[in-house]
């Protein structure tokens, strides 16, 4: 039956079951390429990518340092204002585009074009406007995520009911108040779905980046260890991205929760 | 009488179509206006008027505040005049508590002063929550202040909606069909919040101040018009244009204008009078088949004066 509910148990036995299935599966084809070549190392046992992740984890010996920490380091500071500042931009440009109407006229074109443009296709682009260095991937991600955080600001704006808009004039706000103490609110929630949305596109425009030009950070770490065959460095790389990508999912839904409880609510 | 509201000579039309012509209307304060009409004859067209959000092609409307002379010219919504719309009533991310709070801080406070006095506006805040939540406890919400607008009935939401108009003690408060999506029974639970309020307006104006609710209620229920107000004004389009030498309707106008019996509170209706002045209503505004003159059933009220 379509959407029938069921039991918790049940859910959390198949969630188990299907981790279990991966493990399980890559377990029996590690065993089976190293039987076939035991020096192999595209697809490492358990135990080689134990000693990967001690390879990460240590100070290495030739440059001093802990690969992980510099990489994560470099990556992070590197997503997190690419981010910050497409948002930034994105609430801006979304807002001043549902509010006002020649604003929405003036950018709406630019911002449909733009939105189609694969920011990795645009690379040289890039490079050739900010160079190959900090700021080239903070513009990067903000470049690849504002179109559509943007649209959705935009849309949410218009969706907002003239009537409360009439309302909120006649319990005496003023056009700043409507905005930023009304709109803004009602905006919020969707502005966090969107961004929940982004996570995995924007870490793709800033691994793609740092994989061509970075001589430091995650990207740069899996080409380099990758041309190596050094899958045991890769694949603790590879889990790493997809907890961070996990948690960054979890934090942002908390954050939901937190300031638009009505939001989360109404839609459960 | 002191007057609240004055609609001079408003006409408004959408491309070709002719909605209002020549709309004279004046309102004293402390009048419980009930406008009702055929469907499509700009009930909700002039309600717009004079709210500001749709302001009118010809003509002007004029706001009194209390010991005003002259009146304001209505140039867009301001906080003048309350507003309870049948949908779209409520915020959605505030509580109850917080919608009927909030425009006393949007009132009473700026954006900046938000932000730059913290201390004082968290003193602000408290009193508008305590007044916030005194009117919503007088609306019999007291135990449904923290409820979000999802979580209520239509019925809640309304009494909520009527909560954040009321407090903030406008010169007019408009209703666009306000019950007209609640059950009977709420719907009757909220016309007595409404008589209760005009029973109010009595008592404050026998001790001699000016009344507090000045209240325009449009509504397509003839009942619901003849019970809350206590006065009844028909707009129709069915009315007699040719003998005003127009070739084709030129819009609604008003064409019945007449008080209506105050119900009390406690006491049995009189349905003889309620059921006579109905029959008329329905003759005169709805009946497409005999236009009326425009000034037939128009009764002078005593006049008014600013």
């Amino acid at each position: 039956m379509i959407r029938r509910p069921i039991k918790r148990s049940t859910a959390i036995i198949l969630g188990l079951a299907s981790i279990l299935l991966l493990v399980g599966g890559y377990t029996w084809l590690s065993h089976r390429q190293h039987q076939k070549n035991p020096d192999d190392t595209t697809i490492p046992t358990w135990s080689q990518i134990g000693k990967g992740i001690t390879q990460v984890v240590q100070v290495n010996k030739r440059s001093g340092e802990r690969w992980l920490v510099v990489d994560a380091k470099a990556t992070a500071t590197r997503y997190f204002m690419g981010l910050a500042l497409g948002a930034t931009a994105a609430v801006l440009i979304g807002m001043a585009m549902g509010c006002l109407t020649p604003v929405e006229a003036f950018v709406h074109p630019p911002l449909s074009l733009l939105a189609q443009i694969p920011p990795t296709a645009a690379l040289a682009v890039f490079f050739v406007l900010v160079g190959t260095g900090q700021e080239m991937y903070v513009a990067m991600i903000a470049f690849g995520v504002w179109p559509a955080l943007a649209q959705t600001v935009y849309l949410a704006v218009k969706d907002f009911p003239e009537e409360l808009i009439h309302k909120s004039y006649t319990l005496g706000a003023s056009h700043l108040e409507v905005i930023g103490s009304i709109i803004l609110r009602q905006v919020m929630p969707r502005l966090i779905d969107a961004l929940r949305l982004v996570i995995g596109p924007a870490l793709v425009y800033l691994i793609a980046a740092e994989m061509v030009v970075g001589d430091v950070g995650f990207g740069y770490r899996i080409r380099l260890q990758s041309k190596l065959l050094n899958m045991s460095v890769v694949y603790p790389y590879l889990a790493l991205l997809a907890a961070f990508g996990f948690l960054m999912d979890f934090l942002l839904r908390r954050l939901q929760a937190r300031l638009c409880p009505w939001y989360v609510q109404g839609r459960q | 009488m002191k007057l609240a509201l004055h609609c001079q000579k408003v006409s408004h039309w959408f491309g070709p179509k002719r909605v209002l012509h020549q709309v004279e209307l004046e309102v004293p304060r402390g009048q419980f206006l009930s406008l009702v009409g055929p469907s499509g004859c700009g009930k909700s067209t002039l309600l717009r008027a004079i709210l500001g959000t749709h302001l009118p092609r010809e003509g002007l409307t004029r706001v009194w505040r209390v010991g005003d002379l002259n009146g304001a010219v209505v140039a867009g919504p301001g906080r003048d005049r309350g507003i309870v719309y049948q949908h779209y009533s409520l915020y959605p991310f505030f509580t109850a508590l917080e919608n009927v709070a909030i425009g006393l801080a949007l009132d009473q406070t700026s954006f900046a002063s938000r932000w730059l006095q913290w201390p004082k506006w968290r003193r602000l805040r408290k009193q508008h929550l305590a007044e916030a939540e005194a009117m919503l406890v007088r609306v019999r919400l007291g135990d449904a202040l923290r409820v979000y607008p999802h979580e209520m009935s239509g019925g809640m939401r309304q009494r909520v909606a009527l909560a954040q108009a009321l407090v903030m003690k406008p010169e007019i408060i408009l209703l666009d069909e306000p019950f007209g999506a609640l059950d009977e029974a709420t719907r009757e639970e909220l016309q007595q919040l409404l008589l209760a309020l005009h029973d109010e307006n009595v008592a404050t104006a026998r001790g001699g101040s000016a009344p507090a609710y000045t209240v325009i209620i449009v509504t397509h229920e003839l009942n619901e018009a003849l019970l809350v107000g206590d006065r009844v004004v028909g707009l129709s389009q069915y009315w007699d244009w040719k003998s005003e030498d127009h070739t084709s309707c030129p819009g609604a106008t008003i064409i019945y204008d007449k008080a209506a019996p105050v119900f009390k509170l406690d006491r049995a209706r009189e349905m003889e009078v309620f059921v006579k002045q109905r029959e008329e209503i329905r003759r005169v505004v709805f009946d497409p088949a005999v236009p009326r003159k425009r000034h037939e059933h128009i009764v002078p009220m005593n006049q008014a004066q600013p």
